[in-house]
């Protein structure tokens, strides 16, 4: 059924890697780094290490699963549990996916909140951006892939401030290295796996890459990459911040950031935040667009309608949630669902659909 | 066109009462040997009259033959362009276009038309192409005749692969519409869906390509040009060996050329004619123009309506001098201004040229000079906004130079609402408006979007001619390859001077 995908609504295999790379950076790269040192402290960093590489054998299932026959998460499903139950777990996938949009959505307003407009409405600022997501959204697979590649080109000049921080980097902060149990440093890990959600999503539109059996490397590459971003970022936070202060910093990449000073410009951080709406838009809007796509083709709801109804519970829920603690809580929610969906969720399914695969013939994809 | 025929009588006949209601509609005769008379009919406005006393009567008063026929006459006609007819649709069209009607009886129902056309009086006979200047460069532009501009590409590319076609578009105008490409380059699907739009488009008059340009886009609705306009005769040829497919209208200067992408529009031949070094620099510099203009006016409202924190304090302080008396917010400061400048602009461009002139004069010193002084804006946002205007007008397409500047309306406003957050709000709302964008079905934001690497040496700067030999990939020419540049024999690699 695959099959059917027009060519020229197909993307080149190697934006693969722009649509995970994108669809995992996002809020997350703004706070992680309060959340991963609970547990490790200073050696967190190794932790990210660990749940990147980890990831890889996750993705590895996915794409083992997607591909030869090239299929969706709907067909997988179908396969393993059969036609009525595989649906019904497909619409709980959407709630899942809703769920990630919400939390990056509502955060983000948030950090504009915080640090920009401390008096400015919620629902003012999710209309603006609500219309600009079903702007994007309404374009179509292509659009969104064209979103994520500038989402990942434009904004990666924001890499370059961090050599600021790094000019007061004290790097015995690090020191001494493997100093945690290897229990702290797993606890660690599994606080770090909400910076890699959202890569998931390839489940859904795999089957809109032109040559589906070359991705793989593009997909290890984009995994790897993100891993070595936040490595990255957390080695200089490490290094910039001492441990003490980290616990009591929210947004430590921000307020790394608004050390920048040019002649023309300070608080930079403000330009920091504005650029990151590009990074944190196709994290939103590939989730959301997974969703129309589950719909469509379970209950062939038109994406339009759909569309229209999803960003109407998005705006209604980011209302709803009006605090600071209810953004945190929502966080760590999506965190936690997130984090079994991918580690429990993903093998479990792997290990069902391998076992059922071989009872389907190739004749009835 | 068909339907117009339908209503209306269909023969000669009935068709040429029609005709003669019209008073510059002439019908004269004279007598051939056998004193039978031969009747002229024409519309006087569109015959060359001197053709009518030199090149038909002396041939056919003084022939010696008995004309008894419309054949014998026929025979008597020196020049080429005739024949005989009996239908309406041919008589209309051709009576229409400049023939004259050649016929036996007062009211007939058959006759000769002949081509006594006056052709291109009243069109210009040059244009230098002073809409798109170059100081480099042969200042060759087309002019309203098509017979004209199609000698102009023919005496160009001087090979059988260069194809035009033929379409004959607008119920009123009959307008002669010619799609040209050249042949093994061009992708056939192109001209096919060229071809396809151009066919299924209903007018009654065609003024100018640029109506075409408006009916034949891909998306009737966006503030981008989706098809190259020019009427400079180098830019033309280049795009025709790039791969795209041109479109001539009679009675335009201007050629419209499909696919195009963004990049193409900030493209000036005289690129081509510098050294790549100058060129490419020149190239950035209309880039960095073009965000200068979109973007300095919406970041001065948001930044002095919402994030002063982000001016360090050495900036700071003539920023407020220069706005401490001004009473208005920065909002309105700036729309005043910027709608001050389009009004010089477009009075500018409506009067006459020397008038257009002095108005420049008084706009730009006295009327900026004295806003400043009367406090209704500041110096700095008065630099701003000339800048800008400025800038918008380094973009050498001037449809894509009015595009620009009407962006930067709607920037403004987000700015003043939601500050830094509103204008890349705004930015990203265009980013995707132009990756959703299509020419021709070819994406408009190529070669950023689909991204191909080797195309990037022809946009935001100019390669060297050596390293661009190939066109570019993303219109999908048939033939990639385009020349060779091989280095001479004389220069020598030799660091030592051996």
């Amino acid at each position: 059924m695959e099959q059917n995908n027009k060519e020229n609504y197909l993307v080149s295999t190697f934006f693969v890697f722009f649509l995970i790379h994108s669809s995992q950076t996002g809020i997350g790269l703004l706070s992680f780094q309060n959340t991963i040192i609970e547990n490790a402290g200073h050696d967190s960093w190794i932790s990210v290490i660990i749940t990147g590489l980890s990831l890889h054998i996750i993705l590895w299932m996915i794409l083992k699963m997607v591909s030869n026959p090239t299929k969706d998460l709907l067909k997988i499903h179908q396969i393993s549990f059969g036609e009525k139950i595989g649906n019904f777990l497909s619409v709980i996938v959407i709630g899942y996916f809703l769920l990630l949009a919400l939390t990056v959505f509502r955060t983000y307003i948030e950090v504009i909140q915080v640090w920009v407009f401390p008096m400015i409405k919620t629902w003012e600022l999710s209309l603006g951006l609500a219309c600009l997501i079903i702007y994007i959204i309404t374009g179509g697979f292509r659009t969104l892939t064209g979103l994520s590649f500038l989402g990942v080109v434009l904004p990666s000049i924001l890499l370059l401030t961090l050599y600021f921080p790094l000019q007061y980097a004290n790097f015995r902060n690090l020191m001494p290295v493997f100093n945690h149990s290897i229990l702290e440093i797993a606890q660690s890990s599994k606080a770090s796996s909400l910076i890699f959600i959202g890569f998931e999503s390839l489940l859904i539109y795999f089957p809109f890459i032109k040559h589906p059996s070359k991705s793989a490397k593009w997909a290890h590459g984009a995994l790897a990459f993100t891993t070595f971003i936040y490595l990255l970022v957390t080695l200089i936070t490490f290094v910039y911040f001492s441990q003490g202060q980290l616990k009591h910093t929210l947004w430590p990449t921000l307020v790394m950031t608004k050390i920048v000073e040019m002649p023309f410009i300070m608080r930079f951080e403000f330009i920091f935040i504005f650029t990151w709406l590009l990074v944190i838009l196709p994290t939103v809007c590939i989730p959301i667009w997974c969703c129309t796509r589950i719909l469509k083709k379970i209950t062939k709801i038109k994406p339009r309608k759909s569309l229209y109804t999803i960003m109407l519970f998005i705006l209604l829920c980011s209302i709803f949630i009006d605090d600071r603690l209810k953004v945190d809580a929502l966080g760590k929610f999506t965190s936690e669902v997130g984090f079994y969906f991918i580690y429990s969720y993903i093998p479990l399914l792997f290990i069902i659909y391998s076992l059922r695969k071989s009872k389907f013939k190739s004749s009835e994809y | 066109m068909r339907n117009f025929i339908k209503q209306k009588n269909n023969s000669i006949h009935d068709l040429f009462k029609d005709v003669s209601k019209s008073d510059d509609f002439y019908q004269f005769s004279t007598k051939s040997v056998n004193e039978s008379p031969i009747y002229f009919s024409y519309y006087k406005s569109l015959i060359d009259e001197k053709k009518i006393h030199h090149h038909l009567l002396p041939y056919i008063q003084s022939a010696e033959e008995v004309f008894t026929e419309l054949t014998d006459v026929m025979n008597a006609i020196p020049i080429e362009d005739r024949e005989i007819t009996s239908d309406a649709k041919v008589f209309i069209n051709k009576l229409t276009k400049g023939y004259i009607f050649i016929h036996l009886t007062k009211t007939p129902e058959k006759g000769i038309l002949v081509n006594l056309s006056n052709g291109t009086k009243g069109y210009r006979a040059f244009n230098d192409a002073e809409n798109e200047y170059s100081v480099l460069g042969p200042k060759v532009g087309f002019v309203e005749d098509l017979d004209t501009n199609l000698s102009l590409l023919r005496r160009q590319i001087t090979s059988e692969d260069l194809v035009f076609k033929e379409i004959t578009k607008g119920s009123l105008s009959n307008t002669r519409v010619m799609i040209g490409y050249i042949d093994g380059i061009a992708n056939p699907q192109h001209i096919q869906t060229m071809k396809q739009r151009l066919e299924d488009l209903d007018m009654d008059v065609i003024f100018d390509s640029s109506i075409l340009d408006q009916i034949i886009s891909d998306n009737a609705n966006t503030p981008f040009p989706l098809f190259m306009s020019t009427e400079r005769l180098d830019r033309t040829i280049y795009m025709l060996l790039l791969g795209q497919v041109i479109v001539i209208s009679d009675g335009s200067p201007y050629v419209i050329a499909g696919p195009t992408s963004i990049f193409n529009f900030f493209i000036s031949p005289e690129d081509y004619y510098s050294p790549w070094s100058v060129g490419s620099f020149f190239r950035l510099i209309r880039f960095i123009g073009i965000l200068f203009s979109i973007l300095a006016t919406p970041i001065y409202v948001a930044v002095l309506t919402h994030h002063y924190a982000i001016i360090p304090e050495d900036l700071l302080t003539p920023l407020i001098m220069s706005r401490a008396n001004v009473p208005f917010p920065p909002l309105l400061e700036a729309l005043f201004l910027e709608i001050t400048i389009e009004f010089l602009r477009e009075a500018g461009a409506r009067l006459p040229t020397k008038v257009g002139q002095t108005l420049g004069i008084v706009g730009g010193i006295v009327i900026g000079e004295a806003a400043v002084q009367a406090a209704l804006t500041s110096n700095i946002l008065l630099i701003i906004v000339a800048l800008s205007a400025l800038a918008s007008f380094t973009t050498p397409s001037f449809k894509m130079s009015n595009t620009i500047r009407i962006l930067r309306f709607p920037l403004i406003l987000l700015a003043a609402i939601w500050g830094g957050f509103g204008v890349t709000l705004g930015l990203t709302f265009i980013l995707c408006h132009l990756i959703r964008l299509k020419s021709l079905g070819t994406p408009y934001l190529a070669p950023l979007y689909p991204f191909r690497y080797r195309d990037l040496n022809d946009s935001f700067i100019r390669s060297s001619l050596s390293v661009q030999d190939k066109r570019y990939t993303f219109f999908r020419p048939l033939k990639l390859h385009r020349y060779n540049v091989k280095k001479h024999k004389d220069i020598e690699d030799d660091y030592n001077n051996e």
